[in-house]
């Protein structure tokens, strides 16, 4: 029986509405945030971006000032800090990936269909029944992880533990072992799951059908999305410096302060050349990886 | 085990998914070291019957025996031991892309290993596993891929894999859904030869699906014919005429219709 071509299921136009919907957000967004051409500068702004651009030709080597006798040199101050925004992006990096890859497995689906299969048995019924609420609680924990800036965990942490070196890797960790664990949950349930499904098939248990049927086929990817967000880690290390936390971001506050530009200047090419040396040799693991 | 027993029985088994039966009460013995080939139209039912007798798909009705043991009853760490004795050849490409060959093939053994123990020969497999695996890949006659990455491998190379991995389980029985469909006829010929040889060799119970009607009649001393998850022909590829053929592939006008 041929069917009527109104019933194959075209969409209706809603494109259209869509498209008018955003357009009209835009223009009250713009109005109410007076978004004009007088607005832009506050007065005599544009003096001093001139005079903080007119720096970067010209970064200090050493103090503008002269500092208090004793006083470490300022390169050597530089890469100090840069040595600790590496250390706290690092040690917060390592606390993500130990929490955030147990979270991914526990918030993909093709951990509990796959790794624990259509098994009959008590231990089995009892997964089942458990499985639904792990992965929503899971999923619902990662979101609260993820949806909270390192900023404000800083604030939290910083409110609650006091300037401990603690909080600082603590408020990167958090969110960032939330971040892991979504990208994760995601490229693992995106892995081909042929392979796991053999392995079931040979007697091989639930974890060991997870680690090395389902696992290494995402492996590469989730190694890689790992090293994108140690760069990220790093530039939220050099931030938390404005708590007053000893990272980049903490002498460039300083710095800023005194209008002492040409100094910022050294510790912003120190970060730069950091991210760009990071993002070299992430680029150079993932092309052995993948 | 006693020998008048078959090794792998089938009976009075129906299988449906989702309300549409893929094998209805359908009744098979294959004795220890048999070697048979199951032919017919696809979604004749082969694949389901092959996944029954390896364990990864219950029965709706009937019952499915191995060695004598019925699978129904097993718990899942007996079903689980019983699997290992067990080779699927699958018909979709199953190894793990970015594992070396040998990583692929030591996987066969899992089901047989504690999770420590599998990650040692994973990471770092001792010298008699890289021999043994080794002395597979001559037999499948591709020993210089030992420390290749499965993707790198052309379709019939992985295939050879997949069956070397079968093989390492050190099981009774290979079970193969289709294991030719992906390589060209020369190939397929010669994929064919290797598995009945060294089926033959080890008193192996070899169970192919095949939807090359030559191929499973040079090599296959016994033929089973599916279609529409019922038995049409169980017998030896010389007592079959053409007649009996054509009554297996002829497609019916209910099957030719369109469905809506």
């Amino acid at each position: 029986m041929r069917p009527a071509p109104h019933t194959l299921g075209r969409r209706p136009p809603v494109r259209l509405g869509l498209a008018a919907a955003i357009a009209l957000a835009a223009v009250w967004a713009a109005t109410t945030l007076h978004l004009g051409s007088s607005s832009f500068l506050a007065p005599g702004g544009l003096d001093a971006v001139s005079d903080f651009l007119a720096r970067a030709i010209t970064p200090a080597l050493d103090y503008e000032r002269a500092p208090p006798p004793g006083t470490e040199p300022l390169l050597w101050k530089a890469f100090r800090a840069a040595g600790k925004t590496v250390v706290f992006a690092g040690a917060a990096m390592t606390l993500a990936l130990v929490v955030g890859l147990p979270l991914g497995l526990l918030a993909s689906s093709a951990w509990w269909v796959e790794a624990r299969g259509g098994r009959q048995g008590w231990r089995n019924r009892l997964l089942a029944a458990v499985a639904p609420a792990v992965y929503a609680v899971t999923r619902i924990l990662i979101s609260m992880m993820r949806s909270v800036h390192e900023l404000l965990w800083a604030v939290l942490l910083l409110a609650a533990f006091g300037l401990n070196d603690l909080s600082a890797v603590f408020a990167i960790a958090i969110p960032y072992s939330g971040t892991l664990a979504k990208v994760f949950s995601e490229l693992i349930d995106e892995a081909p799951r042929d392979a796991a499904r053999a392995l079931r098939g040979a007697g091989a248990g639930p974890v060991q059908v997870f680690l090395f049927g389902l696992l290494p086929a995402a492996a590469p990817d989730m190694g890689a999305y790992t090293f994108y967000r140690f760069e990220c880690a790093l530039r939220s290390s050099a931030v938390l410096g404005f708590f007053g936390f000893p990272t980049l971001g903490y002498y460039i506050a300083a710095s800023f302060e005194n209008l002492q530009y040409a100094e910022v200047w050294t510790y912003l090419y120190v970060l730069i050349a950091l991210v760009i040396f990071f993002d070299w040799w992430s680029g150079a693991v993932r092309r052995r990886l993948t | 085990m006693s020998e008048a027993r078959p090794h792998l029985e089938l009976d009075g088994v129906t299988v449906a998914f989702g309300g549409t039966p893929a094998l209805e009460d359908l009744s098979l013995s294959v004795g220890r070291g048999e070697q048979l080939a199951l032919v017919g139209p696809s979604g004749a039912g082969k694949t389901t019957l092959l996944r029954l007798l390896n364990g990864s798909l219950r029965t709706g009705r009937g019952s499915v025996r191995i060695e004598g043991v019925r699978l129904e009853t097993l718990s899942p760490p007996r079903l689980r031991k019983l699997q290992t004795k067990i080779g699927f050849v699958h018909q979709a490409l199953s190894l793990v892309p970015n594992l070396s060959v040998l990583q692929n093939v030591v996987a066969g053994r899992l089901g047989s290993r504690s999770l420590m123990s599998s990650l040692r020969s994973f990471v770092l497999p001792r010298r008699d596993e890289v021999e043994r695996v080794y002395d597979l890949l001559c037999r499948v006659g591709i020993p210089e891929k030992l420390f290749q990455r499965a993707d790198r491998l052309s379709g019939g190379q992985r295939q050879r894999v997949a069956i070397a991995r079968a093989l390492y389980q050190g099981g009774t029985t290979i079970l193969a859904d289709e294991p030719v469909s992906s390589v060209d006829p020369a190939r397929a010929r010669a994929t064919v030869e290797l598995l009945t040889s060294i089926c033959r060799e080890s008193g192996l119970t070899l169970c192919v699906s095949l939807h090359n009607l030559a191929l499973a009649r040079d090599y296959f001393p016994r033929l089973v014919g599916l279609r529409r998850g019922r038995i049409v022909l169980d017998r030896q590829p010389d007592q079959l005429g053409k007649e009996q053929f054509m009554k297996l592939y002829r497609l019916s006008s209910h099957e030719l219709r369109v469905r809506p």
